[in-house]
C-alpha cells in the first residue's frame, strides 16, 4: 500500500485517548496513632477496574521526614524573597534531604510487590494480595498497615463548576486535541457568571450539559468557531437582583470508584529522630513500563514471591526505574488543574521549583478572575484587583510584573476555622499559599490532626479551602476573621446575593469514610 | 525455595487481541449512535477506531468504513480538526497527497498544528522536497520529541543520511513508547529490520523482526517481513510458505506479486501465474475504481513480474505526476529503459540520485543504466556502491 514511512498508520491513540490508570488522582495524608504513625492514600484512575491492578503501572510514594523550621525571611513579602524561599526549598530537595520510597509493583491483577527503599531500617520489599488490609512487619520490628486495590473515590467535588470558573473548554465542548489553545478560553475566569457569557453560562435547558455521567459519558457542545471572547461589563444577575454562582455544590465524584494505595506507616520507621523530625512529605509518582522492557522474558521472579524479606540493593532498584517511564506526579490538590495547567511536561513532582515564577502569573491570572467575584459578593479579597466590577482575562509573561498583585495572596497565612487542627496547642505557624505549593508536596505536620494545609484529611474540602486563598485573611465574617472553612459555610450564602444559595462544593463525600485503616470507603458495587 | 530460574517467555497479547479490542469498540460505538446520534465525540471516537482495525487488517473494506464515517461526519458536523486530521492521514496513506492539503486546509489553524505539520513535512519527503521535510521534522522534534517524529527523521537518515543514526532514532522512538504501545513498538522494530536488511544485515534483521513479533505477536506484518528474509536467504519453500499464510490473512496484491516472484525465482512459473495474474487485477481494479496508490506497484510489475515495458512507463509516468521523488524517479528510469528508451532513463536515474539518496537497489539500478549508456566509469562507481550499501542486495526483496 503506501510505499512510505507512515507512523501515523500504527500511532492509534493520536487522538482518542483511553482511561489510563497512570491517572493520579490525589495524595492524601495526615498523623493517626496520636502522631505516632502517617497515613498516606494515593489514589488513582480505577483502569481496568476497581480492585483489579494494571501489572504495566508502577507506582512510587516518596517520603522524607524533616523538622518543622520558619523560614528567615518570613516577614518580608517581596518578589526576591519568594524567590529566595523557592531556591532554597531546591537546595534542600536536591541537597540535603534523603528521600525513602516505597514502590509498587503489579504481579498479578490481585498480586502486588511493596519495595520499601531508603528507610532506616534498610531496604526490603514483600507481596500481598490486591484488596486486603494487611500488616506488613519490617526488619526493624515495626508494622506497617496495607492496603492496595480499589475503593470508593475519596474525592467529592464540583468538578464541572470548577471547570467553568476557569473556562475549562473540554468538559463542555468538543475541543480536538489539536486545538490547545482552546482548552482554557481567553475570558474572564470567575466565580459568578458574567453578563451575556454565552460560552459557560448555565443552561437550563441542558441540565446535564459538562457533567459527567455514569456511564462515562459528558454531553456537550460543538465548540463554537473563534474568536472565543466575551465583551461584557458586569456579572449576570437575575430579576431578583441575584448572581449566578457557577458552582451547585454537586459532588461529581459521587458513586466513582478509584484504586488506591493506602498505607499506615510508623513515623519511628520513617525517621529516627521523630521528636525532630515533625513534618513528613510524601508526593506519588505514576510510571508505565516501557514497550521495549515489555518484551524482555521478564520472569515471575520466586525470589520476590518467596523470600518477602529480600534485600535489593540501590542499583536493582534504580535498574527497575530505567524500565518504566514517568507519567504522572501529585503531591498537593490543585496544583495540576490549578497551577500548572496539566501540562505533561510539568509533571515534577516535589521538583516543582522551577515552576516557582509560573505560579506566581498563575495566580495573578486567576486572581483577575476570582477576586472581583469574591468583591463582588461583599467579601474581601486577598488579590489586589483595583477595585474592578468585574472579572478581567489577564494573563502575565513577566512575575514581577504578577507580584505586587498577588503578594498579600502568597504571604498571607491562610487562618484555619477553629484550633481543632493543633490539638496540642502548639505554636506551629500557619501556612502560606507559597509553602504550600512549591514544593509539590503533601506536607503532613504530625503534631497537628493534618487537616489541609498542615496534610489532607478525607474529609478535608480541599477544592473549597483552595478558593479561601483569594480571600483576605485578615477581613472578618460574623466577627470572625476570614479562615479556610469561611466559603463552606452555609450562613454565608444565605445572606449572598446569589443562587443557587450553596457552599461551592459539597461538604462532604457521597460515602462515609471509615474510621479504621483502610479509611476510605468500600469501592461501589457496579464496579468490581 | 528461593532460585534464579531461566526467563520464561510470555505471550504478550498482540494482533488478535487488538483487533478483538478494536471490533468490540466499534461495536459499543455503533450501538451508542443509535443512541446519541449527536455525539460529536463519540462519533468521532468511532471513526479513529475504525482507522485503527484498518490499520491492522490493511483490508480496503475496513479503510472504506474510516473513508465513510469520516464523510459523514463532516457533512453532519462541518469540517473538525481532529476529523479533518484523520482524513489527510487517510489520503496520505493512499497516495491522494493534493488532498492531504485540502483535508488540512478544511480547518484554518490545522495546518500549523503540531500533528499536520508532521503530516505536511512527511509530504515534502513525498514530494522531493527533502530539506524541507528534514528541517520540519527536526524542528518538531526539537519542540516534541514525540516517537512518531523520531521514526519520520529516522526514516529519513536511512534513505538520504546516515542509516547508523537512523537506527539510533528509531531507538529513542522506541524509548518513548509504553507497553501500552506495543503495536508501534512492533513497527519500529520492523523498520530497524528492514534498515538492517537494506544493508544485507540479516543476522540484524532477524532479530529486529523477532522482536517484532514477539512483542506483538501475530501481527501480519512481522510475517511478512520474515518471509521477505526467508527468500533473500535464499530459503523460497519457507518464505513461500509463510507468505501464502500472510495472503490469506491480508490479500494484499503486492504480497501476491512477492509469492508470485518466489515462485518465478524458484523455477516454479505456474504456480507463480495465479498469483501474479491475481495482484495485476487488484491493481487494475484500484485504478479502476480511481485509485492512485497502486500507479507505482504496476510500474513495477509490468517492468519486471510480466514484461510490457510500454505500460511500465505509463505507470511510472503517473505515479511520477503525483509524486516526484527519487523512488518513483527511478522506477520511472528502470521502466524507460525496459522499453528501450535509454537517454531518459539516464536522465531519471540522474535526478533520482540527485536527491542524495544512499539505497543499494538504485545505485544498482543506475551502474546498469551507465553501463548501458556507455558510462564505463559511472556504471563501475554505483556497482561499487551498492556493493558498499548492501553487499547482498542482489537478493530476493520486495517493495514497501
Amino acid at each position: 500500500m503506501a510505499d512510505h514511512n507512515d507512523p501515523n498508520a500504527v500511532n492509534h491513540i493520536f487522538s482518542d485517548i483511553d482511561y489510563s490508570p497512570a491517572d493520579l488522582y490525589d495524595l492524601f495524608g495526615w498523623p493517626t496513632a496520636g502522631g505516632n504513625n502517617v497515613v498516606f492514600a494515593l489514589t488513582f484512575a480505577s483502569t481496568p477496574a476497581a480492585g483489579v491492578l494494571d501489572s504495566d503501572l508502577l507506582y512510587r510514594l516518596l517520603l522524607t521526614s524533616h523538622p518543622r523550621v520558619a523560614w528567615p525571611d518570613s516577614n518580608e513579602i517581596s518578589l526576591e524573597s519568594v524567590l529566595r524561599y523557592f531556591d532554597a526549598v531546591k537546595e534542600k530537595y536536591l541537597g540535603e534531604l534523603k528521600t525513602a520510597e516505597i514502590r509498587v509493583t503489579v504481579e498479578t491483577p490481585n498480586r502486588v510487590t511493596l519495595k520499601f527503599l531508603g528507610f532506616p531500617g534498610g531496604n526490603f520489599s514483600t507481596t500481598v494480595d490486591a484488596n486486603k488490609a494487611v500488616a506488613i512487619p519490617t526488619p526493624d520490628g515495626h508494622t506497617i498497615q496495607a492496603f492496595i486495590g480499589g475503593r470508593d473515590d475519596a474525592f467529592f467535588n464540583d468538578l464541572t463548576g470548577f471547570f467553568r470558573s476557569i473556562n475549562y473548554a473540554p468538559q463542555f465542548y468538543h475541543v480536538p486535541h489539536t486545538m490547545t489553545e482552546a482548552r482554557e478560553l481567553p475570558i474572564p475566569k470567575t466565580l459568578l457568571e458574567l453578563d451575556g457569557n454565552d460560552l459557560f453560562n448555565n443552561r437550563p435547558d441542558m441540565p446535564k450539559w459538562g457533567y459527567t455521567q455514569l456511564d462515562g459519558t459528558t454531553p456537550k457542545l460543538d465548540l463554537p468557531a473563534g474568536p472565543w471572547t466575551w465583551n461584557g461589563n458586569k456579572f449576570k444577575k437575575d430579576a431578583d437582583g441575584n448572581f449566578r454562582f457557577v458552582y451547585d455544590g454537586r459532588d461529581c465524584r459521587a458513586k466513582q470508584n478509584c484504586n488506591a494505595i493506602i498505607l499506615e506507616i510508623p513515623h519511628s520507621f520513617i525517621t529516627p529522630k521523630t521528636a525532630d523530625n515533625r513534618l513528613v512529605n510524601g508526593w506519588g509518582e505514576s510510571w508505565v513500563r516501557k514497550a521495549a522492557h515489555k518484551v524482555e522474558s521478564i520472569p515471575d521472579d520466586p525470589s520476590w514471591l518467596q523470600h518477602p524479606w529480600k534485600v535489593i540493593r540501590e542499583k536493582e532498584s534504580d535498574d527497575e526505574l530505567r524500565k518504566y517511564k514517568l507519567v504522572d506526579t501529585d503531591g498537593q490538590p490543585f496544583a495540576d488543574a490549578a497551577l500548572s495547567e496539566r501540562e505533561d511536561d510539568r509533571q515534577l513532582g516535589a521538583n516543582n521549583f522551577w515552576l516557582g515564577p509560573h505560579f506566581i502569573k498563575r495566580l495573578a491570572h486567576l486572581g483577575w478572575g476570582f477576586g472581583p467575584s469574591i468583591s463582588a459578593l461583599g467579601l474581601k479579597t486577598s488579590f489586589n484587583h483595583d477595585n474592578s466590577p468585574v472579572s478581567v482575562h489577564k494573563t502575565y509573561d513577566s512575575a514581577a510584573l504578577a507580584f505586587p498583585r498577588v503578594a498579600k495572596t502568597l504571604f498571607q497565612k491562610l487562618n484555619m476555622s477553629d484550633d481543632s487542627w493543633n490539638p496540642k496547642g502548639l505554636p506551629i505557624p500557619l501556612r502560606r499559599p507559597f509553602e504550600i505549593f512549591i514544593p509539590n508536596v503533601c506536607a503532613v505536620d504530625m503534631d497537628t490532626t493534618g487537616s489541609w494545609p498542615f496534610g489532607r484529611r478525607l474529609e478535608d474540602q480541599v477544592a473549597t479551602r483552595f478558593l479561601a486563598m483569594f480571600l483576605d485573611m485578615e477581613a472578618e465574617w460574623n466577627g470572625r476573621k476570614y479562615h479556610i472553612e469561611l466559603l463552606g459555610q452555609q450562613g454565608l450564602w444565605d445572606s449572598a446575593p446569589i443562587v443557587p444559595k450553596t457552599p461551592p462544593n459539597p461538604l462532604k463525600n457521597d460515602k462515609e469514610f471509615l474510621d479504621q485503616f483502610p479509611y476510605l470507603a468500600e469501592p461501589w458495587p457496579e464496579k468490581w | 525455595m528461593a532460585s534464579q530460574t531461566a526467563p520464561r517467555p510470555r505471550r504478550l497479547p498482540g494482533y488478535a487481541e487488538e483487533l478483538a479490542r478494536a471490533e468490540m469498540d466499534i461495536a459499543a460505538l455503533e450501538s451508542s449512535r443509535q443512541s446519541h446520534p449527536v455525539n460529536l465525540e463519540r462519533r468521532i471516537r468511532l471513526a479513529y477506531r475504525l482507522f485503527h482495525r484498518a490499520s491492522l487488517s490493511e483490508t480496503m473494506g475496513h479503510f472504506e468504513a474510516v473513508a465513510a464515517v469520516t464523510r459523514e461526519i463532516i457533512d453532519e458536523f462541518g469540517p473538525k480538526e481532529d476529523i479533518c486530521l484523520l482524513q489527510a492521514n487517510l489520503d496520505f496513506r493512499f497516495h491522494r497527497l493534493g488532498e492531504v492539503r485540502r483535508d488540512l486546509q478544511m480547518c484554518p489553524l490545522l495546518p500549523g498544528r503540531f500533528e499536520a505539520r508532521a503530516l505536511l513535512a512527511d509530504l515534502d519527503f513525498q514530494e522531493g522536497r527533502y530539506d524541507a521535510a528534514r528541517l520540519q521534522f527536526e524542528r518538531l522534534i526539537a519542540e516534541q520529541p514525540t516517537w512518531d517524529n523520531l521514526a519520520r527523521l529516522a526514516h529519513w537518515k536511512s534513505k538520504l543520511g546516515d542509516p547508523s543514526e537512523a537506527d539510533q532514532l528509531y531507538e529513542e522512538a522506541e524509548d518513548d513508547l509504553t507497553a501500552k504501545q506495543m503495536q508501534s513498538y512492533a513497527w519500529l522494530e520492523l523498520q530497524r529490520g528492514l534498515l538492517d536488511f537494506t544493508h544485507g544485515r540479516y543476522e540484524g534483521a532477524w532479530r529486529h523482526y523477532q522482536r517484532a513479533d514477539e512483542a506483538f505477536p501475530g501481527d501480519w506484518h512481522s510475517d511478512e517481513h520474515i518471509a521477505e528474509l526467508l527468500a533473500a536467504e535464499g530459503r523460497f519453500h519457507e518464505a513461500a510458505e509463510l507468505f501464502r499464510k500472510v495472503i490469506a490473512r491480508s490479500a494484499k496484491p503486492e504480497l501476491q506479486q512477492a509469492l508470485g516472484e518466489i515462485y518465478v525465482l524458484s523455477g516454479r512459473p505456474e504456480a507463480a501465474r495465479p498469483w501474479l495474474a491475481s495482484a495485476r487485477a487488484t491493481y487494475l481494479g484500484s485504478v479502476q475504481r480511481g485509485e492512485v496508490h497502486y500507479f507505482h506497484h504496476l510500474a513495477d510489475y509490468y517492468a519486471d513480474a510480466q514484461e510490457e515495458p510500454a505500460e511500465a512507463v505509463r505507470w511510472a509516468r503517473k505515479d511520477l505526476e503525483l509524486r516526484s521523488n527519487y523512488s518513483t524517479q527511478s522506477a520511472m528510469a528502470w521502466a524507460l529503459h525496459r522499453n528501450g528508451q535509454l537517454s531518459e532513463a539516464v536522465e531519471y536515474i540522474r535526478l533520482a540520485l540527485s536527491s542524495g539518496v544512499r539505497d543499494a537497489q538504485i545505485f544498482a539500478m543506475a551502474a546498469m543504466l551507465y553501463e548501458a549508456a556507455g558510462e564505463n566509469g559511472q556504471s563501475e562507481s554505483y556497482s561499487q556502491a551498492a556493493l558498499q550499501v548492501n553487499p547482498k542486495y542482489r537478493n530476493f526483496h520486495i517493495h514497501h
